[in-house]
């Protein structure tokens, strides 16, 4: 069994994460509470992460993900979106030194070449367009053909 | 702390509540909660409203079709790829594309952020506004943080900001105008004021746009005059002259006043 890390950047379960975890996995999301204080969030905030990680009707649990984690998970492998986050990515490594961490990403709005230019928007713009302007199923169908 | 089989809090009273007790720290003068609430209905049901061919309009208006979509889309409670595809099915590419445009905008500071994490709190390039950084405070004045400026739309935008947790793209705009270049903070107070209040609020969209009105991610400063906000603005702001003089005046006037020293195009 496996356990899938709800954070704060992917409120989701419908995410490859959760998917590729498997039936039974644990689900959590963790409310850490120290990284609100740390980044000043005001109440409204917390309210609106707070409703959003209920209304996935999952456990909850409050601490410092890499306690929480190291905590509660023995031999299972962890599920878990990717986030740019530095905190978040720190926390993985660091959760690797012990434990199977799977990071997954998203399939997200555009595929673009690795060299493409990102010094300006409109640059950046003129190489996505075609993908973005592209429905998921057309991709999917694009994929699987 | 919270089991899956728990019976979740069905009035907001009773969630805020729980918020507090798992907040200690927080100040207890700050007791607002937006009414945007969280959660997929709630996406959804501003999902419903997108369309595509009065946004391409509309958008840069405060008042236009507009979704608010951003704090679902910022926590990942709904993609952006979900988003484009409505987009997509309610409407024609031509007409969709403006849309789509602005949803890439999120893509684009996204790999950023992941290329550079650097560039989040750090200029990315020098000021193009004849200032060096040395030259911006560096705390937020009091006035800003409590909308109390004098400023009669600014101080509009900020009572936003504080109550909702959301601001329109182009109020944000001017509000962070105001911040870098009338009162001449530096870009990253005004930045950790906004994620602390919004609830979209999101390290790269923020911090990069914050950049780019700073002149510190873009070729010149983002500046505009009170005609602007007026052409922009509902009859909710208030755009009156004497109100808002600090803002009003030809580019020409305010390129003089606010860069003397200025050298972009
Ligand atoms: C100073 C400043 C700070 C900002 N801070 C944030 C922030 O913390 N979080 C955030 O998500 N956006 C931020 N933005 C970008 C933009 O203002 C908001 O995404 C947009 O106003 C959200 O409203 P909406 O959902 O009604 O947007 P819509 O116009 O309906 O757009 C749909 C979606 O596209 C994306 N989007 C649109 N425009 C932009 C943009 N310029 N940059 C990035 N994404 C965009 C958002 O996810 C948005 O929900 C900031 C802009 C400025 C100028």
């Amino acid at each position: 069994m496996s356990v899938i890390w709800i954070h704060e950047d992917a409120i989701t379960l419908d995410h490859p994460a959760v998917t590729m975890a498997g039936e039974g996995a644990e689900i959590i999301f963790i409310w850490d509470t120290e990284r609100h204080d740390e980044k000043a969030y005001s109440l409204k905030r917390r309210v609106f992460i707070y409703e959003c990680a209920l209304d996935l009707g999952v456990k909850i649990m409050a601490g410092h993900p890499y306690n929480v984690l190291r905590e509660l998970v023995g031999e299972q492998t962890i599920y878990t979106a990717w986030s740019p986050d530095p905190d978040y990515r720190e926390i993985i490594a660091d959760l690797r030194d012990t434990h199977e961490v799977k990071v997954i990403e998203a399939p997200g709005l555009v595929s673009v070449p690795d060299d493409v230019d990102t010094k300006r928007f409109f640059r950046f713009w003129n190489r996505a367009k075609k993908s973005a302007m592209t429905p998921s199923h057309q991709v999917l169908e694009s994929e699987t053909a | 702390m919270r089991d899956a089989t728990q019976q979740i809090p069905t009035d907001r009273a009773s969630l805020i509540a729980e918020v507090r007790q798992l907040s200690p720290n927080l100040s207890a003068d700050d007791t607002t909660v937006s009414s945007i609430r969280g959660g997929r209905a709630a996406a959804k049901a501003r999902l419903k409203t997108l369309d595509p061919a009065e946004y391409g309009k509309t958008r840069n208006h405060l008042d236009g079709a507009v979704t608010q979509l951003s704090p679902y889309i910022r926590h990942g409670v709904m993609g952006a790829d979900e988003v484009r595809d409505q987009a997509l099915e309610l409407a024609s590419c031509k007409t969709a594309e403006k849309f789509v445009q602005q949803l890439t905008w999120r893509d684009y500071w996204q790999r950023l952020y992941r290329e550079y994490p650097d560039h989040i709190w750090n200029d990315v390039e020098d000021y193009k506004t004849g200032f060096g950084p040395e030259d911006y405070a560096d705390d937020l004045p009091e006035d800003i943080a409590a909308g109390e400026t004098g400023v009669a739309c600014i101080d509009q935008f900020i009572d936003q900001l504080l109550t909702t947790g959301y601001l329109h793209n182009h109020a944000r705009l001017y509000l962070a105008g105001y911040i870098c270049h009338w009162r001449r903070v530096k870009w990253q107070a005004g930045a950790a004021w906004f994620l602390s209040h919004l609830l979209d609020g999101d390290p790269a969209s923020n911090n990069l746009s914050w950049q780019w009105v700073a002149s510190t991610f873009s070729h010149k400063p983002y500046y505009y005059n009170l005609d602007n906000v007026e052409k922009f603005s509902g009859p909710d702001i208030d755009t009156a002259f004497k109100r808002n003089k600090p803002l009003a005046g030809t580019y020409e006037d305010l390129r003089k006043r606010l860069f003397p020293n200025g050298d972009f195009q």
